[in-house]
């Protein structure tokens, strides 16, 4: 993808976007509700058109194909199972349009049925399944063409909590075993970084940072991308006793001075906040110039600490982050 | 082609062949219509001088009274009566509610002016009721004239305003109401503040559409209004008198009653548009805890206009079945009544079956794309497509009538004088109905489905057949069947517009009333009273059996 542009009014919902998505790859594009995730989405589906830009599969150029003749498959927030057709119907829908001869319709509606666990249910309706199901349905569906690439948008929103962890490992799982390119879309941070092989994190139609989960997670480019991934300390360099501009420090690389490794640097500080959360604990220490810092220690049965307790603190060096 | 971008090009063609039939069979004949009034009898030059001559003449201006008189007092007797109705029915433990929403909605579907010439032939000069009071004595005032056209408008009208606003009374929600009276707000204060800002827009459309049903009415004033002038049958009587070329003053009546219907249109719209309070009612309202005297009286209330309703159209069903002598009603039962009907004289029974079919069909056909169109775009086209395909509901059945006469009596497109001229004009006045009625189905499905169809493979033209279609086609039948049993009882533009052969059951009607064939009258009404309740009992039956809704 080179360039691609498209505007609603004054809105630049996708911004000069350039990007290469590996073959087999699971690709996410993350980003704040309106940043143009499902936009950039459809532009690849074809359902919106690009203002500039260009959009290839390898060599061919597919942004002016009309979107039936793309071979995507697309996997829909609100699952999109047609309610008048049978589970199977829903499976074979693609293959009829594709006027595949019935014996070999028949069985590769089973082979995509069973991969998602669903091979008891092919007679069903629609409104007899439940949310996870038919997700799975239209994720069978999506497959079941063989197409060169599988869109998702935001698959999951519509699940419990639970229902969606297992979805995500299933989802990456299957992507995994059939080797095919997936270009997924969430807003959903954790959701990103369990399933992506790469991530391209959006900001207002612009694209933030593109890397490994862990790459960007650890090396954040901008403030944005530090403070989307996931919980952080922006502090001034000066507050640490450094040179330089603005820091990211992970509440993890923050550690009690008593269990930290000689060579890292100590700060000295209050507990202004203390928030048990079985696994780890979060503290809220308060240094000397004033600025607070957040830590994230694990649960030590023996550790006595209270509120406006004096503690001092040891830092990872190796994980300080400079923005610019 | 190229530049047009591949999903804009299914709806960019729907809208130009919709635009394209609705600019020859309805802005061609306005367009003409518009022309008759600005051109001299000879149609040689341009004037003003037909307005002027209209305008001048006492009876034509009594004309416009009259007709907006009469609107104004069915609208506001009708709002009157309905609005305590709709509460009642949404609120209060009336007995037997389902059965009077069902009852309630039979007038929508039977003709109206089946009601009125049943009330001339029960209190009419020499009806039923009026000679059996005269033998012991009694008389009463006339059922002519304003009055009655009133009554009958109120009869006929109300569920108009009755549906939407028990709706909309059942549209407010119960936290709603417990948050204002948590409040301390008293009930009257909840009802003003509360509940009336939720109900108003769904009773002031309601008004309206019967304001406009009361304007473009041609049947009723012409059963009951005897020699006081109203517009609808003003017009039709100077077009069929007219001798010059150019149908002037027809054209100049034409022109001023759409003027007036397309101003309470723009009004509608106006109004309605910028107050929209949509609730999701989560909880509808529980009913309210009364008494037994009140649960009494509301019941009574209800139940009376309901059959009060009724009881003209099951009058003419009876009366249909007694032996008739000329005008004169003999008290045996016969079948006489229906004998040339179904036998002889069949042509217009089989035609009436035949138009509405041919013409139920073909509305669907143009409605249901247009409305598929105006319902997913967010755009010019589909604006200007939504705004062309509305109009044919500001335009009387008579008027259009008119602009198709002088549109298509000559020329590549002669169409006067044979059947296709009637049916052409049932769906045009037809479509905005089928219109309304596909685009809110398909507002209720999701545009995902579509695309997920497309994405599988299947172009949109073949996504919109095998996934919208199958979806829409509950919406789709009802919407066809409405559209049979109201073409089944159209009067105004039939009565313009057929000619030899090609008569109706509503033309059998009305020609017996000028002859006085009181018999053939009442069997022709109580076959179309058949006509119009068996398809729609069937297609309740259909709907439910088969979970289309
Ligand atoms: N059809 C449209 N017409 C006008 N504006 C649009 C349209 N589609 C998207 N936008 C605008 O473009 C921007 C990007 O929208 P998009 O739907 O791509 O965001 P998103 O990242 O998918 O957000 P979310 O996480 O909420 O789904 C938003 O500001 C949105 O309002
Ligand atoms: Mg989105």
């Amino acid at each position: 993808m080179a360039g691609a542009s498209r505007s609603f009014g004054p809105v630049r919902a996708v911004d000069r976007i350039d990007l290469t998505v590996g073959d087999g790859e699971f690709f996410t594009l993350l980003g704040p509700s309106g940043c143009g995730k499902t936009t950039l989405l459809r532009m690849i589906a074809g359902f919106c058109d690009l203002d500039s830009g260009e959009i290839r599969f390898g060599e061919k150029r597919i942004d002016r194909l009309p979107a039936h003749v793309r071979d995507i498959g697309m996997v829909f927030q609100n699952y999109a199972v047609f309610p008048n057709l049978s589970v199977a119907d829903n499976v074979a829908y693609g293959l009829r349009a594709r006027k595949t001869p019935a014996g070999e319709l028949a069985k590769r509606v089973e082979e995509a049925l069973a991969l998602v666990r669903l091979a008891e249910y092919g007679k069903r309706k629609p409104h007899q399944l439940s949310g996870g199901q038919l997700q799975r349905v239209a994720i069978a569906r999506a497959l079941v063409i063989r197409p060169q690439v599988l869109l998702f948008d935001e698959p999951l929103s519509n699940l419990d909590a639970r229902l969606r962890v297992s979805m995500r490992a299933e989802i990456r799982e299957l992507q995994k075993s059939l080797g095919i390119t997936a270009i997924y879309v969430t807003h959903d941070q954790e959701e990103a970084m369990s399933v992506s092989d790469r991530i391209a994190l959006m900001n207002a139609g612009r694209l933030e940072q593109v890397g490994a989960p862990a790459d960007i997670y650890r090396h954040p480019a901008s403030r944005f991308a530090a403070e989307f991934m996931g919980t952080t300390n922006l502090v001034e360099a000066r507050a640490l006793g450094r040179e330089g501009g603005l820091l990211s420090l992970r509440p993890e690389a923050l550690r009690l001075s008593e269990e930290a490794p000689e060579a890292w640097p100590r700060l000295a500080g209050n507990v202004v906040d203390l928030e048990m959360l079985g696994p780890i604990t979060r503290l809220g220490v308060r240094l000397g110039d004033g600025t607070i810092l957040n830590v994230a220690i694990l649960d030590a049965p023996e550790r006595r600490l209270n509120q406006a307790d004096k503690v001092t603190l040891a830092y990872d060096p190796a994980r300080l982050t400079v923005l610019r | 082609m190229l530049a047009i971008p591949h999903q804009q090009r299914l709806p960019i063609a729907i809208a130009a062949l919709g635009l394209l039939f609705l600019a020859l069979f309805l802005l061609y004949p306005l367009f003409n219509v518009f022309g008759a009034s600005f051109l001299d009898s000879e149609g040689g030059a341009l004037t003003l001088g037909n307005y002027a001559k209209m305008l001048g003449r006492p009876f034509y201006r009594q004309a416009i009274i009259n007709t907006l008189g009469i609107g104004i007092a069915a609208t506001l007797i009708t709002t009157l009566i309905s609005v305590p109705f709709a509460f009642a029915l949404a609120r209060l433990p009336v007995v037997g509610r389902a059965a009077i929403l069902a009852l309630a909605s039979l007038p929508l579907i039977l003709p109206s002016f089946v009601s009125a010439y049943a009330l001339v032939l029960l209190f009419g000069r020499s009806g039923v009721v009026t000679q059996w009071l005269q033998s012991m004595g009694l008389g009463f005032g006339s059922i002519y004239g304003a009055g009655g056209i009133v009554v009958v408008y109120v009869l006929t009208l109300y569920p108009y305003v009755l549906l939407p606003t028990v709706a909309a009374f059942k549209a407010v929600d119960v936290s709603m109401e417990e948050a204002a009276q948590n409040l301390g707000s008293s009930p009257l204060r909840t009802v003003r503040t509360v509940i009336l800002p939720i109900v108003l827009p769904a009773i002031l459309a309601g008004a309206l559409l019967v304001f406009i049903e009361t304007l473009e009415n041609f049947g009723v004033p012409f059963v009951l209004a005897e020699d006081m002038p109203i517009f609808a049958v003003e017009a039709f009587k100077l077009f069929i008198g007219e001798t010059s070329p150019n149908p002037s003053s027809a054209g100049v009546l034409g022109v001023l009653l759409i003027l007036m219907t397309a101003a309470v249109l723009v009004v509608q719209r106006h109004f309605l548009a910028s107050r929209r309070f949509a609730t999701n009612a989560r909880r509808t309202p529980p009913l309210l805890n009364v008494g037994r005297g009140v649960q009494a009286a509301s019941s009574l209330y209800c139940w009376a206009i309901v059959i009060l309703a009724l009881v003209p159209f099951f009058a003419i069903v009876v009366l249909s079945f007694m032996e008739f002598r000329g005008p004169v009603l003999h008290g045996h039962f016969s079948l006489d009544n229906f004998a040339p009907l179904l036998g002889r004289a069949s042509r217009p029974f089989f035609n009436t079956l035949i138009f509405a079919t041919a013409a139920a069909a073909c509305a669907t056909l143009v409605g249901v794309p247009i409305g598929y169109v105006v319902a997913r775009q967010r755009n010019g086209m589909a604006t200007l497509l939504d705004v062309v395909a509305t109009l044919p509901f500001a335009v009387a059945g008579t008027v259009l009538a008119i602009g198709f006469i002088v549109s298509f009596n000559s020329g590549p497109l002669m169409l006067t004088g044979g059947p296709l001229i009637l049916v052409l004009a049932y769906t045009v006045r037809k479509v905005p109905f089928t219109v309304r009625s596909a685009s809110a189905i398909v507002h209720q499905i999701d545009g995902s489905l579509e695309e997920a169809s497309i994405s599988l493979g299947r172009p949109p033209l073949q996504t919109f057949l095998r996934i919208v279609v199958p979806l829409m086609l509950g919406g789709i039948l009802s919407g066809a069947v409405l559209t049979w049993v109201t073409v089944a009882s159209e009067l105004s533009a039939t009565i313009v517009l057929y000619s030899g052969p090609w008569s109706t059951l509503t033309v059998v009607m009305f020609q017996s009333l000028e002859s006085g064939g009181a018999g053939v009258a009442t069997a022709a009404a109580s076959i179309l009273i058949l006509v119009s309740i068996v398809p729609i009992a069937l297609l309740y039956r259909l709907v439910r059996r088969y979970g289309l809704d």
